[in-house]
């Protein structure tokens, strides 16, 4: 802080939003206004309608200007909703951005306390007092800038990233696309018909694959895996490992006489293991890339295949695994979804009758191209089938399994019983078993329509139980006609199961090397549902297709091309800004110990001997963890300084602090889960006082004692589950490997222990977050005043322990 | 849906199965005809054979043959290895390897041959002579009919006798005891190994005859009069079963050095081939072998030479 800076009089202006009714409806933002005007710097105070709209953003620029403010509360909704937007405000107004802090009033306040609007108003005047004691130490940043590759990754070559690839590539952006199985194409590629249209799936997809394979800007990566991932966004380095085929890629006419000569076959798992395919082959006639490739598990090595290639000397059987590296300016995750396989119902007897089937399944049986031909057969007999039931929601819409909807199931066993019907005529009875049918969607209606006019039977009705005739394998099924009200069975010779799909196998490990965060569900976790649904919460991420939410053809590669187009607005610059909410060290106080070094979760602090650690700034993510770890204070995290955080705390325990519960929240999860508390209006005691970290591994133990010494009823720590859900890898096993000890520390003094809790929030729940704190209260509460004289006998030892004067 | 892969061990047999909606693969091991020999064990490629040896009380038994159905690949190497036809693979019910049709792996000659119009009208020497009861003679009369009591029959009758003879050449390992037997000597049988067993008497037990239990050929293994264990050599079938359980180490070796097989190119065989037969031993016929054919182009230039 120079000394100009320092001698600055401070000027504080606060903006009171009512957001229609939205906040003015609970909180007496009148109050609120007026309050603001008693605190300290605070020389002007305005309220708006709606502060985010043209008109409210004008007037803070117009405020600005006039009264020569240079520091700005805005006291208004989630600063994860709009921080950017008055970032812009603020900035055009030509303050510095990060002058100016925003007080959650909305989701924290007025949404979360409808029913106790005084209490919800003190709520937001402590929020409003906290913001402006922040504001008042905050310093001007300079955004930071790095150069961009121009080049993306997309991971998942289904029709999302199919589609995806082909825009970028259209736009003359380098594209690798990489894909974990032997061809891109994805699920869409082992379908048959697509509703409603009734089209040969692999005819339209096909195409759309062998020009991803000629485009010149698209390098395709077929039967790779993902390492890792470093860097940021416009800068990332991916290393891909590629898995040994034994046919050299570049040598392979994809002619095929290998095959015809190989003596060994396995279960395809392309056709759900109901046909089999040689040792050395492709997954499907279409592949692409057209590369073969050789199953060693099956493979006896008898290299007749080696001989017939002859000249072309295309196979090699000592392929190893190779490693590339790539830079990328931005990466689109399309990875899709798994086919749940319903082994673990065992009612439905799936894996036990033969001629219980999943409609996946089912697909590749009514295939023309398919393991039989295209003959719906059952697998006890050969036989085809003449009474055929179809069951919906088998696994989805279930709360013991997967309680989401997932989305296409309805719309493709009625595209199923369409093509039987129309295959087979009136030789074919067709029964479907349904709790409701969702077909919204253009032409899907209609298409509901041609499967009743075929005289398709509809029971409404949950299956309890499909028993096998072990003399022919026929199926009865045991259901309820809810519609009628009575019980039904029906004798069926096979059974097809529409199972819910799921998130892909490797999620998890795939948000580890990305370091992104999936949902309750195990899919991955837009920026935004609404707003920022294509975008992850990493910059230089995005999201396309199923891997997100399930959905069907369309709206996958409409969101392939929308991904693409997000990321190209980061790909076509050559320059990315970056915020400057990141560590820095005071060389002076360095004792150059080299803590921090092992610390830093992206490796951004480099140390020599003798010098002071250094810090990479576009390495540095910003979660402050090395700032706590400092034993000589020597780190500072921008905008969420010592002092600043200390400033919060005292402000928000100046009035009655044993009647409060102050909550250190991380952003990414435990604050999200708070905000969802909100938006999902979930009622939850107010007297929360929340202060907005980064992470949680930022809390450090001062913060924690300063507020016990101040008197706070009760101190929280919120942080993102364990042990992998860390938006900065390791923060909150950082913070809990600090907390425990000082946990017990502090019950030994004679503290109760409920009075200082740890809690895991995810950013999906709002609802546990309400519980959390209705218990937090309701065992402050019973706690009375037993809280007061704890303080008093604690307060000698934590001065103490904070080295500070009484 | 993964494929359906079962596994039964019935006490006769062992079946391992892939049931896909389209084809059938089926794994039998017929544990009467297995004698527990390893070879099944050495040929397979991907090791999902193995042994182990089965604990009984008093006498030593064959080892139990167990495979892996993880990592079997239904290729039907053992099937064709196999000396005693123990191992069946079938495709949808019909045993027809693509393996033997594609030349990925050679048949396994069992050259049997026998004229049964030389068979004297009276003699069944190789039916009782055959220690795995594979070979039936049957005689037809003129008329057609099986004759019952060959006595009974006239002079005139008995020159009209046919003589059949049937041989299970699937299940044949080869041992030549019936070839032996034949008192025309118009039984002619090629062994599967040619080979080497020898068994150091100071080092066999005395009383120990685990060897001649398992020994599926009766006539191979002869206890004699100190407790301790000699060989027929010209019957041995070279399979291996006796080396398995012989406690001693050293006691007994088998060693084998060709395989009459039909020719082929093809790597799994000749890995197949490296471990079941002794290199250095096959290095040794193979080179036997070059001398003899150098020999015979030397003479025939020599004679061509004389004769110019």
């Amino acid at each position: 802080m120079s000394d100009q800076e320092a001698l600055e009089e401070l000027r504080v202006g606060v903006f009171v939003c009512h957001c229609g009714l939205n906040i003015a409806g609970t909180v007496d933002v009148h109050a609120v206004a007026e309050y603001a005007k008693t605190l300290p710097d605070v020389v002007f105070v305005k309220e708006n309608r709606y502060t985010c709209s043209d008109p409210g953003q004008e007037e803070i620029r117009k405020a600005i200007k006039q009264n020569n403010l240079n520091r700005i509360v805005i006291a208004a909704c989630s600063p994860r909703m709009h921080e950017p937007t008055f970032r812009r405000t603020v900035a055009e107004a030509g303050l510095n951005s990060f002058l100016y802090e925003m007080a959650n009033i909305r989701e924290f306040s007025s949404w979360c306390h409808q029913n106790s609007p005084q209490e919800a108003t003190e709520r937001a005047k402590d929020a409003v007092n906290m913001a402006v004691a922040k504001v008042r130490l905050m310093q001007p940043l300079q955004t930071l800038e790095v150069p961009v590759t121009n080049k993306a990754l997309i991971i998942g070559g289904g029709i999302a990233g199919i589609s995806a690839a082909l825009d970028l590539a259209e736009q003359n952006f380098k594209v690798y696309l990489l894909e974990n199985s032997q061809s891109i194409g994805g699920y869409m590629a082992a379908l048959d018909k697509t509703f409603p249209t009734l089209d040969c799936s692999i005819c339209i997809e096909g195409p759309k694959m062998v020009d991803c394979a000629r485009h010149p800007n698209i390098t395709i990566f077929a039967h790779s895996d993902l390492v890792k991932v470093d860097g940021y966004v416009g800068n990332f380095k991916v290393k891909i490992r590629k898995n040994p085929r034994y046919v050299i890629a570049e040598k392979c006419t994809g002619c095929g006489e290998c095959k015809d000569v190989c003596p060994i076959e396995y279960p395809n798992e392309w056709d759900l293991n109901l046909g089999t395919r040689k040792a050395i082959s492709v997954p499907f006639d279409q592949a692409v890339p057209l590369v073969y490739a050789i199953n060693r598990d099956y493979c006896i090595e008898c290299y007749k295949c080696t001989e017939k290639c002859g000249e072309r000397q295309a196979i090699d059987f000592d392929q190893k695994p190779e490693d590339v590296e790539i830079d990328v300016g931005a990466i689109i995750v399309s990875t899709g979804y798994d086919i749940y396989e319903p082994y673990d119902m065992p009612l439905l007897g799936y894996g036990k009758y033969p001629n219980v089937i999943t409609s996946m399944e089912f697909e590749r049986l009514i295939l023309a191209a398919g393991p039989t031909g295209g003959k719906v057969i059952r697998q006890s007999d050969g036989q085809k089938p003449h009474k055929i039931a179809f069951i919906l929601c088998v696994g989805s819409r279930d709360k013991n399994k997967y309680p989401y909807c997932s989305n296409y199931c309805c719309m493709y066993t009625l595209k199923h019983v369409v093509q039987l019907k129309e295959k087979y005529q009136q030789d074919v009875e067709v029964y479907v078993f349904y709790m409701d049918i969702r077909s919204s969607g253009k032409g899907y209606e209609e298409f509901y329509d041609r499967a009743r006019e075929r005289g398709v039977n509809f029971i409404r009705g949950r299956v309890s139980r499909i028993d096998e005739d072990l003399k022919n394998h026929n199926l009865i099924v045991h259901s309820e006609d809810s519609l009628l009200g009575n019980p039904i069975e029906i004798e069926a010779d096979m059974v097809v199961l529409a199972t819910a799909s799921v998130p892909k196998k490797g999620s998890d490990d795939l948000a580890r090397i990305l370091n992104v965060s999936r949902g309750q569900d195990g899919f991955f976790m837009e920026a935004h549902p609404k707003l920022k649904p294509l975008d992850a919460p990493t910059d230089g991420i995005f999201y396309a297709g199923a891997c997100v939410g399930l959905k069907d053809i369309p709206y996958s590669a409409s969101q392939g091309s929308g991904a693409a187009s997000r990321a190209s607005a980061v790909i076509s610059k050559s320059k990315w800004k970056i915020e400057p909410i990141i560590s820095v060290i005071d060389k002076s106080k360095c004792k150059s110990c080299g803590k921090c070094v092992d610390k830093c979760p992206y490796s951004a602090i480099k140390h020599e001997k003798g010098n002071p650690a250094k810090i990479i700034a576009a390495s540095c993510h910003g979660c402050g963890i090395c700032v706590v770890e400092c034993p000589f204070h020597a780190i500072t995290q921008m905008h969420f300084t010592d002092a600043q955080i200390m400033a919060q705390i005292h402000a928000a325990l100046q009035d009655k602090p044993e009647e409060k519960i102050l909550a250190f929240l991380c952003n990414w999860c435990s604050y999200a889960g708070a905000d969802l508390a909100g938006t999902s209006r979930c009622e939850y005691p107010a007297s929360v006082r929340v202060i907005r970290v980064m992470c949680s591994g930022r809390v450090s133990k001062e913060f924690i004692l300063e507020a016990l010494r101040l008197g706070a009823g009760m101190v929280m720590i919120g942080a993102c589950h364990l042990p992998y859900d860390c938006h900065y890898i390791n923060g909150n096993h950082r913070m809990k490997a600090r907390t425990d000890n000082l946990k017990s520390r502090l019950t030994e003094l004679g503290m109760s222990p409920e009075r200082f809790r740890v809690e895991y929030v995810s950013a999906a729940e709002g609802i546990h977050y309400a519980e959390l704190i209705k218990e937090i209260d309701q065992q402050r509460k019973a706690l009375g005043t037993q809280i007061k004289e704890e303080t008093e006998k604690l307060k000698p030892e934590l001065e103490r322990m904070l080295k500070v004067k009484p | 849906m993964p494929y359906k892969s079962s596994k039964q061990d019935l006490p006769n047999a062992l079946t391992l199965e892939w049931a896909l909606q389209v084809k059938n693969y089926k794994l039998t091991l017929d544990k009467q005809r297995c004698v527990g020999c390893q070879i099944c064990c050495l040929a397979c490629p991907k090791e999902a054979v193995s042994v182990e040896k089965q604990k009984t009380d008093e006498k030593v038994s064959k080892l139990k043959v167990d495979i892996d159905l993880a990592k079997c690949n239904f290729c039907g190497i053992c099937d064709v290895t196999c000396p005693y036809g123990a191992i069946k693979v079938t495709v949808n019910g019909v045993h027809n390897l693509a393996l033997i049709a594609k030349e990925s792996y050679p048949k396994i000659n069992r050259i049997i041959t026998l004229d049964a119009k030389e068979c004297p009208k009276d003699c069944s020497e190789c039916e009782a002579a055959c220690p795995l009861k594979l070979i039936k003679v049957s005689k037809i009369g003129f008329d057609g009919k099986p004759i019952k009591n060959i006595n009974e029959l006239s002079p005139t009758e008995k020159r009209r006798i046919k003589v059949n003879v049937d041989i299970q050449k699937d299940y044949c390992p080869t041992c030549k005891i019936c070839e032996d037997r034949c008192p025309p000597k118009t039984l002619k049988v090629t062994k599967i190994f040619e080979g080497n067993i020898t068994i150091d008497p100071d080092k066999c037990l005395s009383g120990c005859h685990y060897c001649v239990d398992v020994c599926p050929i009766s006539g191979v293994m002869v206890v004699n009069v100190d407790g301790k264990v000699d060989i027929v050599k010209s019957y041995c079938t070279y399979c291996g079963a006796c080396k398995i359980v012989c406690p001693v180490e050293e006691a007994l070796t088998v060693r084998r050095v060709k395989v009459a097989h039909e020719h082929v190119r093809s790597g799994a065989w000749n890995r197949a081939l490296e471990r079941l037969t002794s290199k250095a031993d096959e290095v040794k016929v193979l080179k036997a072998v070059a001398s003899l054919k150098k020999r015979d182009i030397v003479i025939k230039r020599l004679r061509d030479e004389v004769n110019r």
